[in-house]
């Protein structure tokens, strides 16, 4: 309030000092003209004095009133709507606890949700003229790939043919040990072509970047560090550029260190190297799909020209490429592929957010409709004294606005902790850390502020005003007549916020459930006292035979280890990646011209299905001691390539070259190896041995008896005795990706049934308000019914009817909303309906119990009335 | 408030303009000049004068000037301005026409 009382004055002060001054003399020189006067008729000068203050009434009033006339006035009656409103709100403490809460809660669930959607969707990238970024895939619509890597020869083609594009940069990950005297660290690396970051528009912050210069030959043994490696690692030395550090076996001259703000893609990246296409095995074929590609579209450019022009380059190439047909080529904007799978649910939950402040609002305007029929009296006693309509609507208005500042301030804090509860649940990676509450989310919040207000305060404020003076006059002492048509409009907003809260209620229910059979899902492996890590073969020691001789001793070293019952390696994760998507041949099937088979494989050396408990339901593992490389497929894969056929000894063959192919030794049970929501994929387990090009980085799964952690260090133990200079790296349980990989359904269940239930929360509060307010209304009438005989239990019943029958209109209109509503989660629904019955049976019984639950204490009030007391009170 | 607060109230803008009509003059004087030539009848209420004025000077028919008293303090003189004279000339009409027309009604019976 001495806040208020500062600005005022200070306002006032700038506005008319001088002419405040000019005031006050000129009635002090009418004060002294009249006293003379006075004097004159033979008054003392004190008596003079005092008669003529008497006859002018006081200086300071008509100080007032003459300010009046000039303007001004306004400071003056916001300083005095503030101070009444703040008595106001402690007159009555349990009223304004509700509203502040209310309203702090549903603001503090939107201020959340926009942090994120803000940081996420909003934001721009950290590039110069990032919206002219796009990414360049290949894709192959037949096999419904529409975003698949790019080959250097692709590549080459489109940044040499196409004309949309400013220039094309290509950059793959890649693996890079760095050794700090004895430490061998594992770094993830970026090999990028030298005009990547004249693509992106990247500046360093410190030395300088790779430039499209000659390529390779100069740069090859340079390296370019990320901000956060040069600071994890080399303790931010500002020195570091043009020093040499150690990177797998040799050395590398660091030239520059990226800005801390350089994030291309959400992953994270250590350093980047140039891209040797040289080193690229089968450089010049068109399938070798292995890089990303990276390109800045031409000002005035439009996505849909580039896509033509992309389109017509790349089904040239294809044509004059058989080995390529079927390949296309797709671009999208790199700001909208970064946020893919992210952005319809963070505005499905922005929506559902939004549902929860309109019910807020909905409550509060319904909580201030209470106050302002109390207060019609007050309000036509001073109409009737002459205040203009404006200013009795302008004081509510301050009253609301006062509220509505309290609910947000309260709001800012709950959104933060809410915020923070967000980041504590969601799945790594799956957000940017650095989402805060920044200006951007004040500034929604102080919008939120102008909504609340007008929302709020304008109804019950023309309500408040419009009240038949005589009426509300005549009224006596009850409280108030304007009591129906108040009434109508308190029951429409209950019933309104009742079918909200049912429609957030339904959608939650559902989502829960999917939650559940997701759970319940059993993948087909085991997923307890697994662990996974990955670890890179890297240096000249070793081929092909070296690397399958150290997968073979890791095996047996490590399972005569105690704690460790099971232990193999294949070339991808068990889950979520679903193997690589390679051509493969069927030998000995006819395959019909140009027609090409796709399947998933993934390279396992023997014991990988012992290791996680998956069945062999027909043939054998494969072997150390195979003499012939050989391959397990799924039952899916078996059912789908030799229908009615037995697998076993049939052959697949993978490229153009090999002709004899590898034989089927066994039949797995199916896994849902791409995640626990698809379905299990038909898979080929190749013998590691059998691959045509041995990878140097595989996934070690580990079945222990302890905790991770023991298996960690027993297993490095192992590794480190058979090769000092291997990293273990990306060490987890196969649990923790099992719920990794469910994280973000997990976290939209959680953020909509919070919301639900405030929503439930805030339309029990309604109700109760508005059973209450009628209860109040109708004391009288009761007290006739029971002075008429009617027991205490039929009062309750009357009561008791009106909350249930409330909800029910409201479970009926949000019923419908509901049927609207899902179709926007249909995509988050697993094993469950969009219009499941039961789910719907149950909120909405739940709601009309709990609102019937929520009536029962003003019910209880009324039965307890006094009827004499009642029949008289008027 | 006085009780024909709305009756007087048009009335003082016509009495004020009259008053200022041949000099100008302070609120005091004004106020002295009407109830001595109405001989006592109308009081001016010091509450309704300064306002007045005010009101008068924002719509242009007076203008303001700090100039001495008689007694050599500093007052506030107000003047009637063109504006202001026409404004009269018609005010004076309309009371004619209103007071001709109140005498005419009470003279019948």
């Amino acid at each position: 309030m001495s806040i208020w009382t500062d600005i005022v004055h200070r306002v006032r002060g700038r506005l008319s000092r001088e002419s405040n001054a000019n005031l006050t003399d000129e009635l002090r020189f009418h004060l002294e003209m009249e006293t003379r006067q006075l004097e004159a008729t033979g008054l003392s000068r004190a008596d003079a004095e005092n008669e003529a203050r008497r006859r002018f009434g006081g200086v300071d009033r008509y100080t007032e009133e003459l300010r009046d006339e000039r303007g001004g006035r306004f400071f003056e009656h916001l300083r005095l709507d503030a101070r009444y409103a703040l008595r106001l709100a402690r007159r009555f403490p349990a009223f304004t606890a509700i509203v502040v809460l209310t309203l702090g809660i549903s603001i503090g669930a939107n201020t959340a949700i926009f942090s994120v959607v803000d940081a996420v969707l909003l934001r721009p990238l950290p590039f110069p003229r990032g919206q002219d970024l796009v990414l360049l895939y290949a894709q192959n619509p037949d096999k419904s790939l529409p975003r698949f890597s790019v080959s250097y020869a692709d590549y080459v083609d489109w940044r040499k043919e196409t004309h949309s594009f400013t220039d094309i940069a290509a950059y793959t990950t890649s693996s890079l040990t760095f050794t700090d005297h004895e430490d061998v660290q594992r770094l993830a690396g970026l090999s990028v072509t030298p005009n990547f970051f004249d693509v992106l528009l990247a500046r360093p912050q410190l030395g300088r970047l790779y430039h499209d210069r000659d390529p390779a030959s100069e740069t090859d043994n340079e390296i370019v560090l990320t901000y956060g490696f040069w600071q994890r690692a080399l303790a931010a030395d500002p020195s570091i550029v043009g020093r040499p550090i150690k990177i797998g076996g040799s050395s590398r001259t660091v030239i520059g260190v990226l800005p801390a703000d350089f994030n291309l893609d959400g992953n994270p990246v250590d350093a980047l190297t140039v891209l040797v296409p040289a080193a690229i095995p089968n450089v010049e074929s068109h399938g070798q799909h292995i890089l990303n590609a990276v390109g800045r579209l031409r000002p005035g450019t439009s996505l849909e020209s580039a896509q033509a022009d992309l389109l017509g380059v790349a089904t040239r190439v294809a044509a004059a490429d058989p080995g390529i047909a079927g390949w296309t080529a797709n671009v999208f904007h790199l700001g909208d592929e970064l946020v893919r799978g992210l952005a319809s649910p963070l505005y499905i939950l922005l929506a559902a957010a939004g549902l929860v402040l309109l019910i807020g609002c909905i409550n509060v305007a319904n909580l201030l409709l209470t106050r302002s029929a109390i207060r019609e009296r007050e309000v036509a006693l001073r109409q009737a004294l002459g205040a203009a309509r404006s200013r009795l609507v302008g004081q509510l208005m301050v009253e609301s606005a006062e509220l509505a500042i309290a609910g947000t301030l309260l709001g800012l804090l709950i959104g933060k902790l809410t915020l923070r509860a967000i980041l504590a649940f969601a799945p790594t990676g799956l957000l940017p850390a650095s989402i805060g509450i920044d200006t951007r989310v004040l500034a929604f919040a102080a919008a939120l502020i102008v909504f609340a207000t007008v929302a709020v305060g304008l109804w019950p404020a023309l309500s408040a005003t419009r009240s038949r003076l005589t009426a509300s006059l005549h009224d006596g002492g009850r409280a108030s007549t304007g009591g129906l048509g108040t009434l109508r409009a308190r029951r429409t907003l209950v019933v309104a916020e009742t079918s909200l809260a049912l429609v957030l209620l339904i959608c939650a229910g559902l989502v829960i459930q999917s939650l559940g059979h997701m759970l319940r899902v059993d993948p087909g492996f085991r997923t307890d006292r697994v662990v996974s890590m990955r670890v890179s073969l890297n240096g000249s020691r070793y081929n092909d035979t070296t690397q399958i001789q150290f997968f073979r001793d890791l095996q047996s070293r490590l399972e005569a280890r105690a704690g460790i019952e099971a232990v193999a390696a294949a070339n991808t994760p068990p889950i979520a990646s679903g193997g690589i998507v390679t051509n493969i041949r069927l030998v000995g099937v006819p395959q019909r011209a140009g027609e090409k088979l796709m399947g998933a494989a993934t390279a396992i050396t023997p014991g990988f299905f012992r290791t996680l408990s998956m069945r062999i339901v027909q043939g054998r593992d494969v072997e150390w001691n195979d003499t012939h490389p050989s391959l397990l497929v799924s039952e899916a894969a078996a059912r789908e390539y030799w229908p009615d056929q037995s697998a076993i000894g049939k052959r697949i063959a993978f490229g153009p070259r090999d002709t004899l192919g590898l034989e089927v030794v066994g039949v797995v049970a199916d896994s849902r190896s791409r995640g626990l929501t698809t379905a299990a994929p038909a898979m080929i387990y190749m013998a590691y041995s059998g691959a045509t090009r041995l990878g140097r980085t595989m996934t070690l799964v580990i079945r222990g008896r302890g905790d991770a952690g023991a298996v960690l260090a027993t297993t490095k133990a192992v590794v480190h005795e058979i090769d000092p200079t291997l990293a273990l790296f990306n060490v987890r349980t196969v649990d923790a990706i099992v719920q990794q990989s469910i994280g973000q359904p997990r976290l939209n269940t959680m953020l909509l049934s919070f919301f639900a239930i405030i929503a439930m929360t805030l339309a029990t509060i309604g109700i109760y308000g508005v059973v209450s307010y009628s209860v109040a209304q109708r004391t009288q009438e009761i007290g006739v019914r029971m002075a008429l005989g009617a027991a205490q239990r039929d009062v309750m019943n009357l009561i008791l009817r009106e909350g249930g029958a409330l909800a029910m209109i409201g479970v009926v209109v949000g019923v419908g909303g509901a049927l609207v509503a899902t179709r926007f989660i249909q995509s988050w629904l697993f094993g469950i309906e969009r219009m499941d019955l039961p789910t719907i049976v149950v909120t909405a019984v739940a709601l009309i119990v709990v609102a019937v639950a929520a009536s029962y204490l003003p019910a209880r009030r009324a039965s307890q009335v006094d009827p004499l007391v009642a029949m008289r009170a008027d | 408030m006085h009780p024909n607060a709305d009756v007087l109230q048009g009335t003082l803008d016509l009495l004020i303009l009259k008053s200022v009509s041949i000099d100008s003059m302070h609120g005091w004087g004004i106020s002295q000049r009407i109830q001595q030539i109405s001989s006592g009848v109308l009081e001016v209420n010091q509450g309704s004068l300064y306002p007045a004025l005010h009101r008068l000077v924002k719509r242009g028919w007076l203008q303001a000037a700090w100039g001495t008293s008689e007694n050599n303090r500093r007052a506030r003189f107000y003047r009637l301005t063109t504006l202001g004279k026409k404004q009269l000339a018609d005010e004076t009409a309309t009371w004619r026409r209103f007071s001709a027309a109140v005498e005419a009604i009470l003279a019948t019976s």
